[in-house]
């Protein structure tokens, strides 16, 4: 076989690539003539415009088949996330570690609590109906104003001792804090099969010693006539249910585990892949 | 001539000091310590034996395995996929470091990404040996052995076993084991075809006749053929030492370049590389820009890159490349060197041997002349009757002559086998002689013994003829019957009459006028043209007793009576006219490279079409103007013959005129080392070169060829060695095939590549939009090497099955620097048309599972930081429903299974666009290639296994997707196809148009 390539120098090379950005002798710029590159940008101009004429035309007509009110599947929502407040995301997922006596460690939780809480004040769910029955809230209708359906009205004042009003501190300086625990929202979803669920706070991995915990509203029961969720067009002033759960004997200066679940008829707290379906794990330490 | 030219070509490199040649026997024995009679001791033997290592040729050094596949690991695109998996590990490291949740993701990826490397590069070198082996058990031929007195003891020895002081015994039909010194020879010829090219046998004696070692008549040797009779010799070289041994080892020295293929191919993966480099290194820079932290950048970057890259590419190319090789494997040509398949297709010069190669290699009886008349013969490879008009008395006495007055015979034991592929002992025209007479009258040796031989003269060079005294079979006729046959000019010498349809007439004048012109109209036709005579001895003079004494020459050798002539000449193959004509309509210049006579390689090449009808050569036109050579204006003469000493005296200035102002050129008399001058001519002429050859002295030449074409049959070992092909069956159009199939796997590579580079796009797009726009990803890292390690090399692999859209032969062979494989039309169309197209399908398809799970596409634009972070868990859809973590990955893995399944449906279409590069596929035809069929189903049944039966493995973040979502980008398949015929008809409508020239790949 013999040798096909022959080496150029450098001095030749750049020759070529200036003679490929203009070549005098053919009027070339970088391989076409001008009105060439005219022509070839108009194409595609052109060829990109009916693209994307295309695409928007696609998208318009998938929206044109889209409910407005559910979506079409829920095929990852079978069964809720659960999430608590306050917040704090570690390197090793929720962590609350505070000192009781450094009130900046808990300042924090307090603000996240009170934001959080800013939906539920009266005020806040002014739109919202007092409910009292403690079955599903089925409506098949749209009787709220502007084609809406209601909702019910959750203030914090349910969350008693924890609701912030009677202890803005939470019970954090005391050692007995309150952690909120909200249920995802799915629409149509039916917690429970007719029982309310509830929340159930228990240590990870000991299961020998009880926690003691205080559930606010009692029993930490989410009440069935917050469900079924129609959706943010049908009820654009809904607002989850919360359960609060106050921490009452926790060992100072320890590292806890603790998981609050929600238990209920269709709810899952097994997913081996998802640590945050139908229970919310955290780590706590309170320090002195 | 051509053994001195041998020998300059030696003596340049290595000086041959040798004087064997003029010793006496004697100081033979002296020197070597050996005896004639005696032999050497196998003590002595075999201490020699260890001081020069076996008598075989040291094969050219091979490139060490572990090299050839370290090379496939860093060739290509490795590199780039190296640089991705080194990313991988750096972030991961960093990562680690940090602590972060899931820093093993990184960790996978660069552990993927090495295994796809090392599983390709694995898979690469596999495939380049198993090509390799298959030459290799070629090559490996049944141990040669030699008759070798030692211990004073004839014993059979493998040849490689022999060392210098041997002595050995030859006969008829032997190789020549190693460099001899003759001692004692019967009737000895050898045929040094292998060594020189000249394939007329030469007489071998003891006798010192020339200075020159290779020149002198008391040496044959290694590698040529012992013809006929025996010889005993010294070995007086072994191995590497011999003449042949040199020259081969000469003809390792010539460089070895790189084939066209893999020049386009290295062009391509530095147009890929070079794009993914690039768009890579710009949206780093955007990243950063756009406050992306370093290392996610980084992430997105090696995303880039693997999308960037055909990972599969260059094992679909190999593959289709040894598809080929094993496609023209069945059609004689075995390809030794993979990427030789293309460069065939790209030839733009055969240059050719004569013998075996466009000849049948065997002497054939082509034409008679009796009764004043000239008739034809059939000269096909498999005549089984002769038509020409056999009614007349002169023939039935030609016949008889042609029968009685030869010595050759049948080898026996081939009564079954065809007439024309019996072997025969005797020379090349007394087989021509036999096997015509056998074709004829059939059983000749039953003839023979019914006209029993009384005496015989046989052929010598000094009386040049040879003749023979019967019985008849005739029981009434007892006369005896002399044939003669002889140098046509000789035997008419000894005639007094002539037959004319039966009839002796005096031959005068006028009838020696009718024989000469005869004479040189066969000879004109460079046929070697044999007398025939006979005489009837008078029954009275020659009794049935009477003593025939062939010493003194006891019976009339003249006044005898002229029966006819008869013309032989090696004919050329049957298929090779046509073959050479189809050279000619697909661009491809038939060079005739020959060390035989101009006359006969003229006739040769007029006869299969190296020079057409028509045209002329400078002394064609001379004699017709009936003007002196020097005044004919040499560029109006298309055709030319140069003599090996007109070559000689050529400046190279001169050698690329002469082939580039005629198009039909036949060398004649040519040393093999001429022919390594005249393919450096036409390589300067800046064409693609082939080359055939057998000899060893071809193998220089074979090497510098471009592709190197051996014959297998009768090819040396040497040049099987050098040369990138071996043709089977030493058949000239075998070659013609083999340059379509290289034509077409060049389309099929095309194609196939066009292919492969569209879903570059539509895997790429993902990642810039998911930087730009930050919406959730669209398609995963792994999932894109799924596309393209799976189900898109089977469909890319089926397209080299792909026929040829239009007649390949007839279009002029690609020019190397302007027909690039991957030429700027082909790279814009498939990345800014078909892979745009697909990437919008693809994006509609991820918008349509988002949208209806939840997630609105305005919704989605933006929110990657949040849809990414590990502490919202309660992320909000359009409708208000909350989502964990997983819950989204979960859903992006969706996204990423319909992204790949758009892909797919679409890479359907793209499959059956690149069918056709120009027709319609109406006019190519669906069905037509089934492997196509096979691809599709293959890429739709992966698809399948991979989202339904492993959509439970998260780590390959396929889910089961809704059997809806397959459809949603079938209206874009329907649109590249639709989009791609339009191309293709204004194409066809349009040539040369503008939207040709930027459309057409």
């Amino acid at each position: 076989m013999a040798t096909l390539s022959e080496k150029k120098t450098c001095s030749e090379r750049m020759e070529n690539f200036r003679r490929f950005i203009w070549n005098p002798e053919t009027k070339q710029f970088m391989g076409r003539t001008l009105i060439n590159w005219v022509w070839i940008s108009l194409y595609y101009l052109a060829f990109y415009v009916v693209m994307t004429g295309l695409f928007s035309l696609s998208l318009y007509s998938l929206m044109r088949t889209l409910n407005p009110y559910e979506p079409d599947y829920q095929d990852q929502l079978k069964s809720p996330g659960v999430t608590l407040r306050p917040d704090v995301f570690g390197e090793r997922g929720l962590q609350i570690y505070y000192n009781v006596s450094d009130n900046k460690t808990w300042d924090g939780f307090i603000t996240t609590l009170q934001t959080f809480l800013t939906a539920y004040t009266p005020a806040a769910q002014h739109l919202n109906i007092n409910c009292t029955s403690d079955t599903y809230f089925i409506q098949d209708t749209f009787d709220g104003p502007n084609k809406t359906k209601l909702s019910c009205k959750f203030t914090s004042d349910m969350l008693q001792n924890c609701s912030g009003l009677t202890d803005p501190t939470f019970g954090f300086p005391e050692g007995k804090p309150c952690l909120i625990i909200k249920m995802n929202r799915i629409i149509k979803f039916y917690p429970g099969n007719g029982t309310a669920p509830r929340v159930d706070c228990t240590y990870v991995g000991d299961d020998s010693r009880p926690l003691e915990v205080d559930y606010y509203p009692v029993n930490g029961t989410f009440n069935l006539h917050y469900f079924p969720y129609y959706g943010k067009k049908a009820q654009p002033t809904y607002t989850n249910p919360l359960v609060a759960v106050k921490l009452l004997n926790i060992t100072r200066n320890e590292e806890f585990k603790i998981v609050c679940r929600v238990v209920g008829t269709g709810i899952i707290s097994d997913n081996v892949h998802d640590p945050y379906e139908g229970k919310v794990e955290f780590r706590l330490k309170i320090d002195d | 001539i051509q053994l001195l030219e041998v020998t300059q070509h030696v003596e340049t490199h290595k000086h041959i000091k040798s004087d064997d040649h003029k010793l006496s026997t004697e100081e033979l024995e002296e020197k070597y310590g050996t005896s004639i009679s005696k032999g050497l001791s196998s003590a002595r033997a075999a201490e020699i034996l260890a001081r020069d290592g076996p008598n075989s040729l040291t094969p050219p050094k091979a490139t060490p395995e572990i090299v050839k596949f370290l090379k496939q690991m860093v060739g290509g695109f490795s590199i780039l996929l190296w640089i991705g998996a080194a990313f991988s590990w750096i972030s991961f490291g960093i990562q680690f470091a940090q602590g972060a949740e899931s820093p093993f993701d990184n960790l996978y990826l660069g552990v993927v990404l090495a295994l796809v490397v090392i599983l390709t590069g694995i898979f690469a070198y596999y495939q380049e040996a198993k090509s390799t082996n298959i030459m290799a058990s070629f090559s490996k031929m049944i141990p040669q052995q030699a008759l070798v007195i030692r211990d004073a003891e004839k014993k059979e020895l493998p040849a490689d076993q022999l060392v210098v002081g041997d002595i050995v015994e030859i006969k008829g039909g032997d190789r020549i084991p190693a460099d001899i010194r003759l001692i004692f020879t019967q009737g000895c010829k050898v045929d040094n075809s292998s060594l020189t090219g000249e394939s007329e046998p030469q007489s071998r004696s003891c006798d010192f006749t020339h200075e020159n070692p290779l020149e002198t008549r008391n040496i044959a040797f290694y590698s040529t053929t012992c013809v006929e009779g025996t010889a005993t010799g010294i070995v007086i070289n072994t191995g590497d030492r011999t003449i042949i041994g040199r020259i081969a080892s000469l003809a390792s020295g010539v460089g070895n370049g790189k084939t066209p293929i893999a020049i386009e191919i290295e062009h391509f993966v530095y147009l890929v590389a070079g794009v993914a480099i690039s768009i890579g290194v710009l949206f780093f820079i955007i990243s950063v820009s756009m406050r992306y932290k370093i290392l996610d950048s980084i992430i997105f970057l090696i995303g880039i890159i693997v999308a960037n890259v055909p990972e599969g590419l260059l094992a679909t190319v190999t593959v289709s490349l040894s598809l080929t090789a094993k496609r023209m494997a069945k059609k004689n040509c075995l390809v030794k060197n993979l990427e030789a398949v293309e460069t065939l297709g790209s030839t733009s010069i055969i240059c050719s041997d004569k013998t075996g190669t466009l000849t049948q290699n065997r002497m054939t009886v082509a034409h008679l002349w009796f009764d004043d008349q000239i008739y034809s013969a059939d000269t096909s490879e498999d005549q089984t009757t002769q038509p020409f008009d056999q009614s007349s008395q002169t023939w039935t006495a030609l016949s008889k002559i042609v029968t009685l007055c030869n010595r050759a015979e049948f080898r026996p034991g081939q009564e079954n086998l065809p007439v024309m592929k019996r072997v025969v002992v005797g020379d090349a025209s007394e087989t021509a002689l036999l096997k015509f007479a056998e074709v004829v009258l059939g059983d000749v040796m039953d003839i023979r013994a019914r006209n029993k031989k009384v005496a015989e003269i046989p052929f010598n060079s000094t009386n040049k003829f040879q003749l023979s005294i019967h019985e008849t079979d005739d029981r009434n006729d007892k006369r005896f019957l002399l044939v003669m046959k002889g140098a046509p000019e000789r035997i008419l010498e000894r005639c007094s009459t002539i037959m004319i349809n039966g009839k002796e007439e005096p031959l005068d004048s006028e009838k020696a006028e009718a024989f000469q012109t005869a004479y040189m109209e066969l000879g004109g036709m460079g046929e070697r043209v044999l007398g025939f005579c006979h005489l009837y001895l008078p029954e009275n003079e020659f009794p049935d007793t009477y003593p025939f004494d062939t010493d003194s020459m006891n019976f009339p050798t003249s006044n005898l009576c002229f029966v006819g002539l008869l013309s032989m000449i090696d004919p050329p193959r049957s298929t090779v006219p046509d073959a050479v004509s189809k050279c000619r309509s697909a661009g491809i210049k038939v060079i005739m490279v020959t060390g035989d006579h101009p006359i006969t390689a003229k006739a040769i090449a007029k006869s299969v079409g190296i020079i057409s009808a028509t045209s002329e050569t400078v002394e064609d036109m001379a004699k017709r103007l009936n003007v002196p050579v020097e005044r004919v204006d040499r560029r109006q003469a298309t055709a030319a013959v140069v003599n090996g000493m007109e070559l000689k005296d050529m400046s190279l200035q001169q050698l690329d005129e002469v082939l580039c102002n005629h198009s039909e050129i036949v060398f004649a008399r040519t040393s093999p080392q001429q022919k390594l001058i005249i393919v450096e001519g036409c390589q300067r002429q800046g064409a693609v070169v082939a080359v055939t050859g057998d000899g060893v002295n071809d193998s220089p030449a074979l090497k510098k060829a471009d592709i190197g074409i051996a014959m297998g049959i009768a090819g040396s070992d040497a040049a099987k060695n050098a040369a990138d092909m071996v043709l089977l069956d030493d058949n000239f159009a075998s070659i013609v095939t083999g340059v379509e199939e290289g034509r077409l796997i060049f389309d099929n590579l095309k194609k196939t590549i066009a292919y492969t580079l569209t879903k570059n796009i539509a895997e790429l797009c993902p990642f810039l939009i998911y930087i730009i726009a930050s919406i959730p990803m669209p398609i995963g890292t792994i999932t894109i090497l799924f596309i393209d390690l799976g189900t898109d090399i089977i469909p890319s692999v089926a397209l080299a099955y792909e026929k040829a859209e239009s007649d390949i032969m007839n279009r002029r062979p690609r020019n190397k620097s302007k027909d690039r494989l991957v030429n700027e039309q082909l790279a814009v169309y498939s990345y800014l048309h078909i892979g745009i197209m697909q990437s919008v399908g693809a994006f509609v398809t991820y918008f349509t599972v988002y949208a209806e799970q939840g997630f609105l596409p305005t919704t989605l634009l933006g929110v990657r930081v949040n849809w990414e972070s590990n502490a919202i868990n309660d992320f909000e859809d359009s409708y208000g429903q909350e989502w964990t973590k997983y819950q989204r990955t979960y859903l992006q893995w969706t996204g990423y299974t319909a992204f790949f399944v758009s892909i797919t449906i679409q890479q359907v279409a793209d499959l059956i666009i690149r069918k056709t590069r120009r027709n319609s596929i109406f006019q190519q035809g669906l069905f037509r290639n089934k492997v196509i069929w096979v691809g599709i189903f293959s890429q739709i049944g992966i698809a399948l296994i991979l989202t339904y039966g492993l959509g439970h493995v998260t780590a390959l973040n396929f889910t089961p997707l809704r059997f809806q979502y397959w459809f949603v980008a079938v209206p874009f398949a329907i649109l590249i196809w639709v989009y791609d015929e339009v191309r293709k008809l204004f194409i066809r409508r349009y040539p040369g148009s503008w939207w040709d020239k930027n459309m057409y790949y």
